[in-house]
Order: structure tokens, then C-alpha cells, then sequence
């Protein structure tokens, strides 16, 4: 996170019109700008934020890193990216430098943890990223990723997926495209990192004579999101984009086999045929036939292509296999094991099915169909006496079994059937991404999913649903190859997340989920999803910036923030956050202070003027919990002087002070009896007039008594000196 | 047993005194009779009246007990003490300044004492409501006698077991 910190630069909390200037600076553009290109010229395809610039006289243009000059009227459709917007950019440092940089799209994830790895890495073949950054964005008018990258001067390989690609002669293709880019992706695999951005239109020529090819960017959106299906393996391509998980290297190797199959044919050979119909064939006959097809392959590549699009990831090629090729060793691929086809179809939608993949996914799609053959004992009698998978079978049925009786506890039939559905599914085809209706996804995709899905604002039932339902614990024992402590790190992850779902508090919760699953997830709170808060030091600067604009009737630290710091700070603010959920208005209140304020004292800054006032203003239930009022008038007087200060620790410390509470709950109590002991006095005056009566004259007629007895004796003492003298 | 025998242990005292003293046994006879009317009408509700009345027909009778033993302690001077008018109005009408001073005195205390209790419930009150000034109302309660809660619950019972009467035409 330290590490990060330094990377990102976060500016200090200041409002965001005067947003460190040192950093990141809107300005009118130099005099001594560059002249933008022709393509810059033409207006961005993507209006989605950030938006589109408007062209302007003086034009605008933002300073990062004190070294790279980004144009914001300066864009190059030419280089955008499905997730980032290209912009020209000038390195002052080194002018004439050829660069462009991708603004990220807010709504997208990045590779942060790539970007780490890849930042100022000259790996060959694939594009150079220069530096990479958070800075204000004026167009979207919030902070964004910005990745500066070196510009490819001959431009994309194949512009669209729809386009078509000069052929290079049979002769040179292996040197001219084969070998560069699997000498990239050699590098990548020892650096741990999977492109999973291989295609066509992501490949560029960094000449202008377009003799040196490049990988492109791969950063900009997570892992293969903005692969089409036709690079995608089967198990991918049928998962959602956004849940297809990090993938491998035996990933881009499948990707990279089809991307030089469409540049050896020349086009895309399956360009138009629908995601669906694609996969179906080529579960059906193989990837490498299926985009094949019926074109002519130049005989030299075969037998390399073969190897990559080889379905069985055990046997897929490597890029180290593509060296050994080159230098001219035969390696025949072991072709994959035809599926076990029964002798006696299966129909089902329609169609016959001989084997038990095509089945698997025809069910898929024909979803609502599916359980009646599940639950008519078709299918299991077809697998039982058709394939004599009696294994398979009995899973089907233990499945069906299971969870028809956990639906007996409660849950209704067709949230049972979708269950089952699901289980039958996972047995037939393991190596399939988890389906549940529309939901689809891989178990280590599932955090990058759930974090689309929340910044896209989509629903999240289907991922509470795969929490809840346990999904992933089914999916998990139907893998049979995988190795039990994967299973056993899942199972945990897993766990603690149906934890945080059954939890309402703040601090846990789907937000929690996702905060957890995501290492470089910025803050999504409201209040400052627009400084992109990636780590804990910047929430606190963020939330001080927005203080001028939030709603300050809320909490600052919302049920994001409170997910957030729990998940990456859980040591420093667990015990907060906690309080925070106290039922009690004031000691919940006391408990969002001191949350801040504890991540002030340890991370800083020293002073969050505006902050400390949003906060101050929300401590009536803690003024009010002290029941002196003389105490509350003073805290009302101080409040005002330490928000001046803007430090929470002092604010939280003079408002929590232990000695102080003890002592205004101790005069309560005293004045609460002192109370109780004048009602009760009163109450013995008032109800007591009958005794006082019965008293009264007690007590009269003994002083009658005493009185008359008394003047006796004056009166004999009297008369006897009388007499006597 | 104990009290009769001590009772004529009085007696055996008493007559040799009386029958030594006896002209002031006379007047005191004679001056006494309110005293002994007095104890008689207050039996059963303690000596207080008697006392009262006793003290002061004996303070209206020294005057002249005080004559009777400075100028002869003989049974001449008590008759004519006891046949004297004036001596009798003297002993009657302290007995009856006694009776007055025994019937007025509780109703003077009485006044006296609500007087008392009226001026503490007013300094009480403006206590409570400094304490509720400072504190807050949080620091009032209301103070229920023992077995009031019960008797208020049982009467509130009563109340909702209570057959509801038809509306009578």
C-alpha cells in the first residue's frame, strides 16, 4: 500500500477547484503545443464519461506528474480502448517523445497490480507504458486513472474486429508476427502477468513503415473483459465479460492462436456469427475447426495453431513451444480425447444429443426446459445407461436429492429448480464457468464481477445469491482436479463472505464483499467516489474535499467507507466501526468519530478543516448525552474551537473524555435520588394531613400539658415567696 | 394480683399522711373536683386533659394553700378557706382556663404545622426544578407509595374483568 501511495500521489485534501497544482493542473494550453494529428481532429466515438472534449480555442490541458502534459481537446479515437479514451500527450522532460495516454473510464475496474509490474518495463513486443497515475479529469470532472503509454506510430494492426488485414506472405509470417509476440508473451509468463487482451485490433505497429508489432494495452479493463468470444477459450467465452477471472498464461496462448488464425486468414473468420452459435461449435468440433471452418490454412502454421487452439489446457502450447517450432522442432499436438457419445441420443429443445458437453450447454440456453429432464429421470437414466457414467449419475441424483430436501426447509420451487439446474450443469460440464441464469461466472472472476456490477449500479442479487446459495462450494467439489488447498483458500474466502452478507451492520455487507475481493478497489462511497480512493491514507483528504459539496446531514463515513477501511485497515478501526453500530445515536456517533479520528491520528493529515466541521455538526447526540446541561453548553462552546483546529483526535478526545462522563453520570444519579427523596417528601406532606392532624393534636394538648404545669409551678414559687418574704 | 396490693400499699401510705395533713386534704377536696371531672371525661384518651386542668387548679388553689400553712394549718382555716366565694371562683376558674388551654393548643399546633409544611414543599419544589434545570427532565420521577402499584394494578384488573353492562333503555 506504501508502495501505491508514492505511485498514485495522491493531491492533499483541498478542494477540488484548487486541486494541488504541483501534480495535476487545468490550464489554457502553451503556445508551444503540439499540433494534433488529423485522427485527433475527428470527434471521440464514446460519449460516456469521460465525455467527450470540447474543442476550444485555448484548448485545456492537464499537467501529471509535474512531467507529462495531457491535452484534453487532443483525443485519438484511433487509439481508444473499449474502457479508455485516448488523448495526446507531451513528456516535458523529453518533448517530441512519441506518447498518448488512455483515460480510464470510471465505470471500469483497472489492472492495478499489472500496472505496478509493467510501469517503466521494456518488455518486446508489447506496448511501453510509460507511467501510469490518478489525476483530475476535467472532462468527467473527477479523478480518473490515466496510463501513458508510447504511442504506436503505424497504428492499430487490424482497427476493428470487422476489418480485414493485409496478408503477410506465408514466408514471413512466423518472424514477422508469430515470433515477436511470443517472445512478449515468454516475458509475461516469467513476470507472472496474463495479457488476456490478445485480439486483432489490440495488436499495433510501433513504426510507421508497420514492420514492428506490439501487444497492446491490457490495463485498462480487468482481465478479458473486452475479449470477443472467438478468443476466448469455451470455458471463457461462456462466461459474463466481467467474470472470467485473471486467467493464465494458457489463456493468451489460446488467444494469441486465434489472433494470428484471423491474421493468417486475413479477417475474422466467424465475424458476424452470434456468441452463442460459437461456442456451440466449437464445443461441438473443436476450437480449431470451429474457426477454421472451411478456409484454407497456410500449411507451414497448422501445426502451430493446432497447439494453441488445442482445447485441453494440459496440452495447449506454451510460448516456449512456439521458440522450439520456430527453430524447427515437430511438435505434434496430442489431440484432445473425443467426449464419450452415447449410442442412443437424448432429445431435448429439439435437437438430439449424442454427447454430454453440447447437452450441458444446450441446457444452459434453454434454461427453463432444463429441469424437466433433470427432474424426470431422463437425463440421469441417459448418462447411466448411454455413457455408463454412473458417478456422473449418482452426483445428478445426490444433487437433485440435496437440494430438493434444503428446499424443504423454506425457499420456493423455482429458486430450487434454478438451484438444481445449476448443480446439474457444474457436474455435467466442471470445466464451465458457475451458471445460474443470466449470472455466469468463473469462482476467481467473481470479485472483479460483483465490483463491475456495483460501479455500474446493476442488480446484486445474482451475487448474493451465489454467496447464499453456496454455488461456489458446489462448483468447487465438482472439480475433480483441482488441488485441495485452492479448494480449501476458497472455502475460507467463501465463508467469511456469507459472514459479511448475514451482517447488516456498516463495515460489512456486499460492499464489504467486494472491498475484500478487490485488492485496488477504490472507495465507491458517493461522497468520494470521485477522488478514487485506492487506499486508506486518501479517504480522510477525500472526504475533507467533498465536505464542501456532501450532504452534510450524513455521515461521512457511510456504509462504503466503513467497508472500506474494515477491509483494508481492519487492524486499525475494527473496534470503530463496531461502536459505530452501536444501536445507542451517541454512541454510534462516537463511534463514526473515532473511526476518523483513529485514521487521522495514525495516517494523518494534521488538519481537515472541512471535515472536522461536517463531523462537528453531527455530535448533537453526543452534546446530548450528557445530561448536565451546564456540560452541554459548554461542549456546544468548544465544539466550534476545535473544528477550527481540524484535528478529530482532540475533538474525539475532549468529547469521549472518560473522566468527564463518569463524572456527569454520578451527578445524575445524585440528583435523580435527590429528586426521588423531595418527591417523596412532598408526597408525605401532601397525602399526610390526616396524620398531621392526629399529630397535631397529640402534640397541642401535650404542650397544653406542659404550658399548664409549668405556670403551676411559677405560680406556687410565686405565692410561696409571697408569703414567705 | 401485683397491682392490687400495690394499690393498698398507696392507701396505707396515704392515710396517715391525710390524716396528718388533713386541712389541706379539705381544701384540696374541695378546690380538686374540676380535675377529677376532667380525668373522667378524658379516660381512654390519656391524661393529658386532666393534667392540663389539674396544674391549673392547683395553681388556682396555692393562694390559698399557701394561707392555709402559713397561718395555721388547722381545720378552721379550710372551712373557712372552702366557705369562702371568692376562694371557689379562684379554684373553678383556673380549672376552667386549664380546660381552655387543654382545647385550643392542638388546633394552634395543627395551623402552626401546616404552616410549616406548605413553606418546605415550596423550597422542595423550587429544588426539583433547579435539578431539572440542570439535568434535564430525565432527572424527575414520580413517586409511587408502597403497594400503590399493586393497588392500582389490581384495580386496573378489576376494570378489565368487569362484565360490560348492557346500555340500559
Amino acid at each position: 500500500m506504501a508502495e501505491a501511495a508514492t505511485d498514485l500521489r495522491q493531491p492533499p485534501a483541498q478542494p477540488r477547484a484548487a486541486a494541488a497544482p504541483t501534480l495535476v493542473s487545468v490550464a489554457a494550453a502553451p503556445a508551444a503545443a503540439p499540433v494534433a494529428s488529423s485522427s485527433a481532429t475527428a470527434p471521440a466515438p464514446t460519449p460516456t464519461p469521460p465525455p467527450t472534449p470540447q474543442s476550444s480555442a485555448s484548448g485545456s490541458f492537464i499537467v501529471v506528474r509535474d512531467r507529462f502534459t495531457l491535452y484534453c481537446d487532443r483525443p485519438i479515437p484511433a487509439l481508444d480502448m473499449p474502457n479508455a479514451l485516448a488523448y495526446e500527450v507531451v513528456d516535458r522532460k523529453q518533448e517530441g517523445r512519441p506518447l498518448y495516454a488512455l483515460v480510464c473510464k470510471p465505470e471500469m475496474p483497472t489492472r492495478v497490480s499489472v500496472m505496478r509490474i509493467l510501469k517503466g518495463l521494456e518488455i518486446p513486443a508489447v506496448l511501453h507504458m510509460v507511467d501510469w497515475g490518478v489525476a483530475e479529469w476535467p472532462l468527467a470532472d473527477r479523478k480518473c486513472v490515466i496510463v501513458i503509454y508510447h504511442r504506436p506510430l503505424g497504428g492499430r494492426v487490424m482497427d476493428t474486429m470487422a476489418s480485414t488485414f493485409k496478408r503477410v506472405p506465408d514466408h514471413q509470417f512466423a518472424r514477422a508476427i508469430i515470433k515477436p509476440i511470443a517472445d512478449g508473451l515468454v516475458e509475461l509468463g516469467l513476470k507472472g502477468i496474463a495479457h488476456r487482451a490478445i485480439r486483432p485490433d489490440n495488436l499495433y505497429y510501433m513504426d510507421e513503415q508497420r514492420t514492428k508489432i506490439v501487444l497492446g494495452d491490457c490495463v485498462t479493463s480487468v482481465a478479458a473483459h473486452d475479449q470477443p468470444v472467438v478468443l476466448e477459450t469455451i470455458e471463457s467465452g461462456m462466461a459474463n465479460p466481467s467474470g472470467r477471472g485473471g486467467g493464465t498464461h494458457a489463456d493468451d496462448m489460446y488467444a494469441f492462436g486465434a489472433t494470428v488464425l484471423m491474421l493468417a486468414i486475413g479477417r475474422n473468420p466467424l465475424q458476424g456469427v452470434p456468441d452463442a452459435e460459437i461456442i456451440r461449435r466449437k464445443i461441438q468440433t473443436g476450437s480449431y475447426a470451429a474457426l477454421v471452418g472451411d478456409e484454407r490454412m497456410p500449411v507451414a502454421q497448422i501445426e502451430c495453431l493446432r497447439g494453441l487452439l488445442t482445447d485441453d489446457t494440459e496440452q495447449r502450447w506454451a510460448a516456449t513451444n512456439i521458440d522450439l517450432w520456430l527453430n524447427g522442432k515437430r511438435l505434434t499436438p496430442i489431440q484432445a480425447k473425443a467426449e464419450s457419445a452415447a449410442q442412443r441420443p437424448i432429445r431435448f429443445a429439439d435437437q438430439e444429443f449424442h454427447s454430454i458437453r453440447p447437452l450441458s450447454y444446450a441446457m444452459y440456453q434453454n434454461w427453463e426446459k432444463a429441469i424437466s429432464i433433470i427432474s424426470d429421470g431422463t437425463l440421469e437414466i441417459w448418462i447411466r445407461r448411454g455413457h455408463e457414467i454412473n458417478e456422473l449419475a449418482d452426483g445428478i441424483d445426490s444433487a437433485i436429492k440435496s437440494t430438493g430436501a434444503m428446499s424443504m426447509m423454506g425457499g420456493n420451487k423455482g429458486d430450487t429448480d434454478d438451484v438444481i439446474v445449476a448443480r446439474v450443469l457444474m457436474l455435467m460440464d466442471p470445466k464451465a464457468p458457475i451458471r445460474f441464469r443470466d449470472f455466469r461466472c468463473f469462482i476467481e472472476g467473481f470479485g472483479q464481477a460483483l465490483a463491475i456490477a456495483m460501479l455500474r449500479k446493476q442488480k446484486l442479487q445474482p451475487f448474493s445469491d451465489f454467496i447464499n446459495r453456496e454455488l461456489w462450494r458446489h462448483w468447487l467439489g465438482a472439480q475433480a482436479g483441482k488441488i485441495a488447498a485452492d479448494n480449501q483458500q476458497y472455502e475460507t474466502v467463501f465463508r467469511d463472505l456469507k459472514n459479511y452478507l448475514k451482517d447488516p451492520n456498516s463495515g460489512a455487507g456486499i460492499e464489504r464483499c467486494v472491498y475484500e475481493l478487490n485488492e485496488w478497489q477504490p472507495c465507491m462511497s458517493p461522497l468520494i467516489e470521485n477522488q478514487y480512493v485506492m487506499e486508506v491514507k486518501g479517504v480522510l483528504p477525500a472526504l475533507d474535499a467533498s465536505a464542501k459539496n456532501a450532504n452534510t446531514k450524513l455521515w461521512p463515513v457511510d456504509r462504503h467507507v466503513a467497508a472500506f477501511l474494515r477491509a483494508r485497515y481492519a487492524k486499525g478501526t475494527g473496534s470503530q466501526i463496531d461502536s459505530m453500530n452501536d444501536p445507542r445515536p451517541d454512541r454510534a456517533t462516537i463511534g463514526m468519530l473515532s473511526v476518523l479520528a483513529i485514521v487521522q491520528w495514525r495516517l494523518g493529515p494534521e488538519a481537515l478543516y472541512g471535515l472536522a466541521g461536517w463531523v462537528g455538526a453531527l455530535m448533537g447526540p453526543v452534546i446530548n448525552s450528557y445530561q448536565n446541561r451546564n456540560k452541554r453548553k459548554d461542549l456546544e462552546k468548544e465544539i466550534p474551537k476545535l473544528v477550527r483546529k481540524g484535528n478529530l483526535a482532540e475533538l474525539y478526545n475532549y468529547l469521549d473524555n472518560p473522566e468527564e462522563r463518569q463524572k456527569d453520570a454520578e451527578g445524575f444519579a445524585w440528583s435523580k435520588a435527590e429528586y426521588a427523596a423531595a418527591e417523596k417528601m412532598i408526597y408525605d406532606f401532601e397525602h399526610g394531613q390526616m396524620d398531621r392532624q392526629e399529630s397535631a393534636i397529640k402534640l397541642g394538648r401535650q404542650t397544653g400539658a406542659v404550658a399548664a404545669t409549668l405556670i403551676m409551678f411559677v405560680t406556687f414559687v410565686v405565692v410561696l415567696m409571697g408569703k414567705l418574704l | 394480683m401485683k397491682k392490687r396490693s400495690t394499690l393498698f400499699l398507696y392507701v396505707m401510705l396515704a392515710i396517715p399522711i391525710g390524716l396528718m395533713m388533713i386541712p389541706t386534704v379539705i381544701v384540696l377536696a374541695v378546690a380538686m373536683v374540676p380535675t377529677g371531672v376532667a380525668f373522667i371525661m378524658e379516660r381512654g384518651k390519656g391524661y393529658y386533659g386532666g393534667l392540663t386542668v389539674g396544674a391549673m387548679n392547683l395553681a388556682g388553689a396555692s393562694p390559698y394553700l399557701a394561707d392555709l400553712w402559713t397561718q395555721g394549718h388547722t381545720v378552721a382555716v379550710a372551712l373557712g378557706i372552702i366557705t369562702n366565694v371568692f376562694a371557689w371562683m379562684m379554684f373553678y376558674g383556673a380549672a376552667l382556663f386549664g380546660w381552655a388551654i387543654y382545647s385550643t393548643t392542638p388546633a394552634a399546633v395543627s395551623a402552626f404545622m401546616t404552616m410549616t409544611a406548605g413553606q418546605r414543599i415550596t423550597g422542595m419544589r423550587a429544588q426539583q426544578k433547579e435539578l431539572v434545570m440542570k439535568w434535564g427532565p430525565d432527572v424527575e420521577s414520580v413517586y409511587e407509595p408502597p403497594g400503590a402499584a399493586a393497588a392500582a394494578a389490581a384495580a386496573a384488573q378489576e376494570h378489565a374483568t368487569a362484565e360490560p353492562m348492557a346500555p340500559k333503555r
